[in-house]
């Protein structure tokens, strides 16, 4: 449902994203793996409509998104940046209402729906009992928790029960974490995943990648090395040109997700 | 979703309606405000009896209290409130729109501006009103409009969108470029122009008539427009404009209103009373102690509040050392600081 | 060793003849001690320099001086600064032997004397004083004769005027020196103290702020001068000459306060001239507008 079209983006003179094609829909999260510095959060900017690609389309449900007013696309698509850093101190649950912004006129305040749809939004991300704190004490994972739930505040609406039509992106959603909500957010995503929220996540972890995305494309310089199901496409060659890094891509015992264990930089490994 | 669940929620914002807490606090604060205007002008060195400034069958040329009520004291509770209000309103947009709790109303050069064109006024000389404006405030004002106008213009030179770090480098330069040309020109002046100069900026609510708060109204009120539209943005805004931007927020729309606004609120201000420091910065945090950070909570009550606060200030200024009236600007810093200070250890 | 005795030869008799000069023309300098190298970076202190006839002593005055009215060579004195700041390397190099300067300049003080050049220092006082600043400046510059024919002119003359409005009933006056122009804010008015308020006295007029020891009363407020309600407005200017029309406007501008007893009868007065802010010896004449704003009927008969 959102899908780029051999999308290019130039900034001043240098070329970020060449010729990427992707798409994200219900069947499990999207995720574009690749190092820093190869275009991945550009890449979400622009699926996210917050730029528009120089070359090539995106579309989300065949429309181009630069014709979508900017509410509309608003209410249909959420982005969760890297890291929050608040300025003034807010409570959890007014940053989650803040995610009804594009449901509201500009004078009205947030009314008993608004309220029902944070607190389900909490509820989901498992943040329920956080509501009256300050955003500000929370740790790593819990503020990247109350973010994904603020993103998902913005999505929900009254005449569409089913999550058929949003899209989550998430950037980067566990990279300043510890290893424990590292874990934390990468069930999170399962688990909204599994109610048929439709996800783009950008990562530079192999692991988060492996093991929670359904598709992935891998972005090396702004161009796609490969795109596809992530069992097919994150092979030991790929991860050798992605990383130079020899790497051995096997099962995991218990969970069965694919599971990528690092060996040596490739120089360094000699046969 | 269980029902529990939701009355956790509901409790922890203790709202059953936030729109009745929301008017609800703005009637108080709004209410405060009214009642130190009322009250500002029957205070000062001189007794005056209420019934004898009422008294209608004394003609207004014979009748001293009600003249001092009404020429001297009136005017600069008038004035004392819509600066107040207008400077305190401009720092919260401004503390928001630049992402710093230090940021001021002064701080994109837009008082450096006004203050030059004063100066150039005082010390060059143009004895002149037009419509009752002394040529003082329409000069400040003018040169307000200029400042705003070079650090936009900078500020939208290189990129698309508004850099808000090119806004601020932009008006700190601009405040060092305008503080040197106004102590330049002070050097150039004689003695009693300097005089003249160095009082005015030193801030003074001293206008013994209407006119210039007329004058001012219109703009003030063009202002509280644009302030009107802000304060849900501004709460996103304060999370990032990249943050913004993905939840529906028109970041470009709203930083330039939020700028043009609060360039206004201020450019007006310090025409009518010179760069009163200190309201900008400190009573938007004693209204977040107060009230929280929803910003639809703080920039009413930061503008109620600035607008009590300088009106009592300035009853201090003209009362304490009468008839030698003490710069405004000189007791807000005084009662302000401790406050704020006294606030800030109390809520550890 | 032996004695080596030449006979005294031309040159080194023109060199005993320049000693013999050179210590005949100090010892004549030391019996006169008067200053020929004045720099004065006062206004008064310049002004009375003038006005004694000590101007070819003078090689240096303050950026804002005046020179009297009719003097050609203008030029050559050099300007040395004000108040704030004198140019105290100029000073240096001009080499003067007497500077004129305020008590307040303490460290241009020290660095003069640390250079061994005699420095005299200036304070303003009443108006009483004026005169006496006169004569000590007559000492010292060697001009007892004129000073003391310029001090005793201002004594009579003072004495004069005061005789003239003795007895008559004093207006309760407000004189204000400085005012942001075209408004009613920045009202800077003289205090208890101070040659504006002796001169006022002096006039004939009763000054509101008597009862303040201070010499001005910065930021006058609306309320005060209502409150205060004086008999006169004197509003004294340094600019020369102020057009006619500006006059008005500025009157107007105190229309406003028409409780003030002042306002309503339209006794408000307009006196330019820097004789009003400069102590010198033109306070003569201020003193006398002063007088006759005040008291217009005292004047009438010719003296």
């Amino acid at each position: 449902m959102l899908r780029a079209e051999a999308i290019s983006f130039r900034y001043d003179t240098a070329e970020v994203l060449h010729d990427v094609s992707l798409a994200v829909g219900h069947a499990g999260p999207t995720g574009v793996l690749g190092p820093n510095g190869s275009g991945k959060t550009t890449l979400l900017r622009l699926m996210g409509g917050l730029q528009t690609p120089s070359a090539g389309r995106i579309t989300l449900d065949g429309r181009n998104l630069s014709s979508y007013p900017r509410g509309l696309l608003a209410r249909r698509m959420a982005t969760v940046p890297q890291e929050t850093h608040l300025v003034f101190d807010y409570s959890v649950l007014e940053i989650v209402l803040m995610g009804r912004y594009p449901h509201l006129p500009t004078f009205a305040t947030e009314g008993p729906v608004d309220l029902e749809y944070a607190a389900e939004a909490l509820a989901a991300t498992g943040t329920s009992d956080l509501a009256a704190r300050s955003f500000m004490t929370l740790s790593g994972g819990e503020k990247q928790r109350v973010v994904i739930a603020s993103a998902l505040a913005q999505l929900f609406t009254a005449d569409d029960t089913t999550s058929s039509s949003y899209v989550l992106l998430l950037d980067e959603p566990t990279a300043s974490l510890d290893l424990a909500y590292q874990l934390e957010i990468a069930s999170l995503i399962r688990e909204l995943s599994s109610r048929g929220i439709a996800m783009l996540i950008s990562t530079h972890d192999l692991s988060l990648a492996a093991s929670v995305c359904r598709e992935l494309v891998l972005l090396r310089h702004g161009r796609a090395l490969a795109a596809g199901p992530t069992r097919d496409v994150l092979t030991e060659d790929m991860v050798r040109s992605l990383y130079d890094v020899d790497a051995q891509v096997t099962r995991h015992p218990t969970t069965g997700d694919v599971l990528v264990i690092p060996v040596g930089r490739t120089h360094e490994h000699t046969q | 979703m269980t029902d529990a669940g939701i009355v956790a929620t509901r409790t922890a914002l203790g709202v059953g309606n936030l729109r009745r807490r929301l008017l609800t606090t703005q009637a108080v604060f709004a209410g405060t405000a009214l009642a130190v205007c009322l009250l500002a002008p029957l205070v000062g060195p001189t007794p005056i009896s209420l019934r004898k400034v009422f008294d209608g069958s004394i003609p207004f040329a014979d009748n001293v209290d009600a003249q001092i009520f009404f020429i001297a004291r009136l005017p600069r509770a008038l004035a004392g409130a819509l600066v107040g209000g207008a400077l305190a309103a401009a720092g919260v947009v401004l503390q928001a729109l630049l992402r710093n709790p230090l940021a001021t109303p002064f701080t994109l050069g837009v008082s450096a501006g006004a203050s030059l064109g004063a100066m150039i006024v005082i010390i060059f000389g143009l004895p002149l009103t037009v419509v009752g404006i002394p040529a003082v405030t329409l000069a400040s004002f003018a040169g307000a409009l200029a400042a705003v106008g070079i650090v936009y213009s900078l500020a939208r030179l290189r990129r698309q969108g508004l850099s808000t770090n090119v806004l601020l480098l932009a008006g700190v330069t601009l405040n060092s470029l305008f503080s040197a040309v106004i102590m330049f020109v002070q050097y150039l002046a004689d003695f009693s122009q300097n005089f003249q100069a160095v009082r005015w900026l030193m801030g003074n609510l001293n206008v013994s008539g209407y006119e210039p708060i007329v004058w001012a109204l219109p703009l003030m009120a063009v202002a509280v427009a644009g302030f009107a539209w802000l304060p849900r943005s501004l709460n996103l805004l304060t999370l990032g404009s990249e943050h913004a931007a993905t939840r529906g927020v028109n970041v470009l729309r709203a930083q330039r209103l939020a700028f043009f606004s609060a360039s206004l609120a201020t450019g007006a201000a310090v025409s009518l009373g010179g760069p009163i420091g200190f309201i900008g910065i400190i009573v938007p945090h004693i209204a977040r102690l107060l009230v929280g950070a929803d910003h639809r909570m703080v920039l009413p009550a930061s503008a109620f509040l600035g607008a009590a606060f300088l009106v009592i200030c300035d009853v201090g200024a003209r009362t304490l050392m009468a008839p030698v009236e003490l710069p405004v600007g000189i007791i807000t810093a005084i009662l302000g600081g401790p406050f704020f200070l006294w606030l800030l250890i109390r809520s550890r | 060793m032996a004695a080596h005795t030449k006979p005294i030869g031309s040159r080194q008799t023109c060199q005993m003849v320049a000693a013999v000069l050179v210590l005949a023309i100090g010892l004549v300098l030391a019996q006169t001690g008067r200053p020929e190298r004045i720099i004065s970076i006062v206004p008064s202190v310049t002004q009375i320099l003038f006005a004694i006839g000590a101007e070819s002593q003078l090689i240096g005055i303050g950026s804002f001086d005046q020179v009297p009215e009719g003097y050609d060579r203008t030029d050559e004195f050099a300007r040395i600064g004000g108040l704030i700041d004198p140019d105290m390397e100029r000073v240096f190099t001009l080499r003067p032997d007497l500077v004129v300067l305020y008590t307040s300049h303490v460290n241009q003080r020290q660095q003069l004397e640390r250079a061994g050049i005699p420095v005299l220092e200036y304070e303003h006082t009443g108006l009483a004083d004026i005169p006496q600043t006169i004569r000590s400046l007559g000492a010292r510059t060697g001009r007892t004769v004129q000073a003391e024919t310029i001090a005793a002119r201002m004594d009579t003359r003072l004495a004069s005027i005061r005789a003239r409005v003795d007895g008559r009933p004093r207006p309760r006056t407000l004189l204000v020196f400085s005012r942001e122009p075209m408004a009613l804010s920045n009202i800077y008015a003289s205090g208890g103290i101070g040659f504006l308020h002796d001169m006022l006295e002096t006039a004939g007029g009763e000054n509101v702020f008597e009862g303040l020891e201070r010499e001005n009363v910065a930021q006058v407020s609306s309320e005060a001068i209502l409150a205060a309600a004086p008999d006169v407005i004197i509003e004294v200017r340094y600019a020369e000459h102020v057009p006619a029309e500006e006059i008005e406007d500025e009157r107007n501008v105190w229309r406003r306060l028409s409780t003030v007893p002042a306002i309503r009868s339209g006794q408000i007065h307009f006196l330019t001239g820097n004789h009003f802010v400069v102590p010198g010896p033109g306070v003569v004449e201020a003193t006398e507008e002063l007088a006759r704003a005040l008291h217009p009927e005292a004047f009438d008969r010719t003296p």
